[in-house]
């Protein structure tokens, strides 16, 4: 559509002169117009926050020190600086996206893999890889909960039967908890993996294939040299999806096991809450929380850049 | 044929890959039974199951949990709020996607990205200041302050869905509304956004099920047990009924059924929404 006012004289453009409305509905500022709204609610619930993260985290906002508020300067960052406990909760969200990511990635493209070419119980198959999508964090916390029970749990209970394998109070001890949760967030979020590398695997040209089977390539080999080539931007892309959803995790761990034991699965997300709701150093937590953005801001950036890249592969020869 | 596996493996790899995909779809699948089980198995008396088929069936823990706690105030509240929340998120997104979808103007890839940032970003980090904003203006323990949370979850998403949705609208059909007069506002409001309602129809559902699925906003906001919304009551429960798990699951399956049963009758839809707001 285009931009430029009418040619001068028109009907148009005298109405657009003549009415300073006319400016907004059918003029130039009528972009303005449609992002008003938008950009005063953002403003108001997420900007405005966002502004006031940056001045608490130069104040000194701890309900347990009220009389320190007012106390302004860098001292939350140059503590954030040496926090080992703040940089150990990075690494531990960094680890989480990577297990989460790996997991969810390799669940889903088994499923897409096997239900690829399925006829019969088509739409079944697929519905079962995709309710869990459906159930809530809060909701898959509580499920997992209930299985990882270390007496009477249903995973103990299996593992009882399994040779060479021991039960574990799984959320407890310190080496499993973290794994634990990771088990709980992909079966939460494997889903939409799976839709992505569906979608994508119906977008590879089937003559593809049946060239390869006049070659006598073997599956694996088609695999290897069609399927993963051709899926690799969309892969590219889940990948960095999942790394966002990982990394933005709250209700699991924090229901399942708190941040603990004694701080092992406190990542980035739950320590900014800790760090508030628990420990009242407000000024701290904003100072984390926007750590929290400035990580998710790289993640976007790669994102964007991934998809732009999808999009000319996709138009380009 | 030189192949001495060849007919074998003709036969074999069907059923090697039927096997396969029913006992991924086995595990995929128990979490959700074992919640079915446990919820209908007597208060107590889940620990004593020995496999994993309910040996009595009681709707008991149903009973209990909307009698020995307020259930059905914590629905009739997320019901409420996510209502509010998504079509008012609704209300003020649409447009702002038509703009990012139709529109050049400066700053468009700016705002693209800042919607972008807004809804990948932790909603622990808003939630901190927010706290503190909300503290200072009275909106702590209130469904308005609630609602208004939950709309910072889901403009975002109402902005970028609907984008997607003006994206697949023929530009032609809003070109031909002009000549024919219409301005652009008319454009918009008179020949797109009619084209576009399943689409909205579809954000809605999903702001109302992002809204309803929060356990973050409702826990940090609200404070008082009869403003709960069902996330964060059901929550509450692996603490109030630690060992009791045929409760705790029992309050789960209430609160994770309308959503699952919803997605079983419009999968389609659903999944073609979310791609168009995630992917595109």
């Amino acid at each position: 559509m285009s931009e430029a006012l009418p040619a001068t004289g028109s009907r148009r453009a005298r109405a657009i002169r003549s009415r300073p409305l006319a400016w907004l509905t059918d003029g130039g500022g009528f972009p303005l117009l449609m992002i008003m709204p938008a950009l005063l609610v953002l403003g108001m619930v997420i900007g405005l926050p966002m502004l006031l993260a940056g001045q608490m985290s130069f104040d000194t906002i701890n309900f347990r020190r009220p009389a320190a508020a007012g106390t302004y300067g860098p001292h939350n960052y140059v503590r954030l600086w040496s926090d080992a406990k703040a940089w150990s909760a990075v690494a531990l969200s960094g680890l989480y996206m990577a297990g989460t990511v790996v997991g969810s990635i390799a669940v889903a493209l088994s499923a897409a893999l096997l239900t690829r070419r399925i006829v019969r119980f088509r739409s079944l198959a697929r519905l079962v890889f995709l309710l869990p999508w459906t159930v809530p964090a809060v909701v898959t916390a509580l499920v997992w909960g209930v299985m990882y029970e270390g007496n009477f749990g249903v995973i103990n209970r299996i593992l009882e039967h399994v040779p060479l394998v021991g039960g574990a109070n799984w959320l407890v001890e310190r080496q499993t908890a973290l794994p634990a949760l990771m088990v709980a967030q992909i079966w939460n979020e494997f889903p939409m993996a799976y839709v992505f590398i569906l979608a994508g695997l119906h977008s590879i040209p089937e003559d593809l294939y049946e060239a390869a089977r006049i070659d006598r390539a073997n599956s694996l080999q088609q695999f290897l040299f069609i399927t993963l080539p051709q899926l690799r931007y969309i892969l590219a892309v889940t990948v960095v999806l999942l790394m966002i959803m990982g990394f933005k995790s709250f209700p699991i761990i924090f229901i399942l096991t708190g941040g603990g034991p004694a701080g092992a699965t406190e990542t980035l997300t739950v320590l900014t809450f800790n760090t508030a709701f628990r420990r009242l150093d407000f000024s701290y937590a904003a100072t984390l929380g926007i750590l929290a953005v400035a990580i998710s801001i790289v993640l976007v950036v790669g994102y964007m850049r991934l998809v732009a890249r999808l999009q000319e592969g996709r138009d380009g020869p | 044929m030189t192949d001495p596996m060849g007919p074998w493996r003709l036969h074999l790899a069907p059923f090697l890959r039927f096997s396969a995909v029913c006992l991924l779809g086995t595990i995929v699948l128990f979490p959700m039974y074992w919640m079915l089980v446990v919820a209908l198995t007597p208060t107590g008396f889940s620990r004593a199951l020995t496999g994993f088929v309910p040996e009595q069936l009681s709707f008991g823990n149903f009973v209990a949990i909307f009698t020995e706690r307020p259930m059905l105030r914590w629905i009739v509240n997320s019901v409420v709020v996510a209502t509010l929340a998504s079509a008012l998120s609704l209300l003020f997104g649409t447009s702002c996607g038509y703009a990012l979808s139709r529109l050049r103007f400066r700053g468009a890839g700016l705002l693209m990205m800042v919607v972008l940032v807004t809804q990948m970003m932790p909603a622990t980090s808003i939630i901190v200041p927010l706290y503190i904003l909300f503290r200072d203006l009275g909106l702590l323990d209130t469904v308005q302050g609630m609602v208004v949370g939950h709309i910072s979850l889901v403009v975002p998403l109402a902005i970028w869905m609907s984008k997607g949705f003006f994206d697949r609208i023929p530009p032609d059909l809003d070109g031909a509304a002009r000549i024919d007069g219409c301005t652009r506002l008319g454009a918009w409001w008179y020949v797109a956004l009619p084209l576009a309602l399943p689409g909205m129809a579809a954000i809605f559902i999903y702001g109302f099920v992002t809204s309803w699925h929060d356990y973050l906003f409702a826990h940090a906001l609200v404070h008082s047990q009869e403003l709960w919304t069902a996330a964060n009551g059901i929550a509450s429960f692996r603490g109030e009924y630690f060992t009791l798990h045929e409760l705790q699951m029992a309050a789960a399956l209430v609160f994770a059924l309308p959503v699952i049963v919803m997605f079983i009758v419009m999968q389609r839809w659903i999944v073609s929404g979310a791609l168009t707001g995630s992917v595109r």
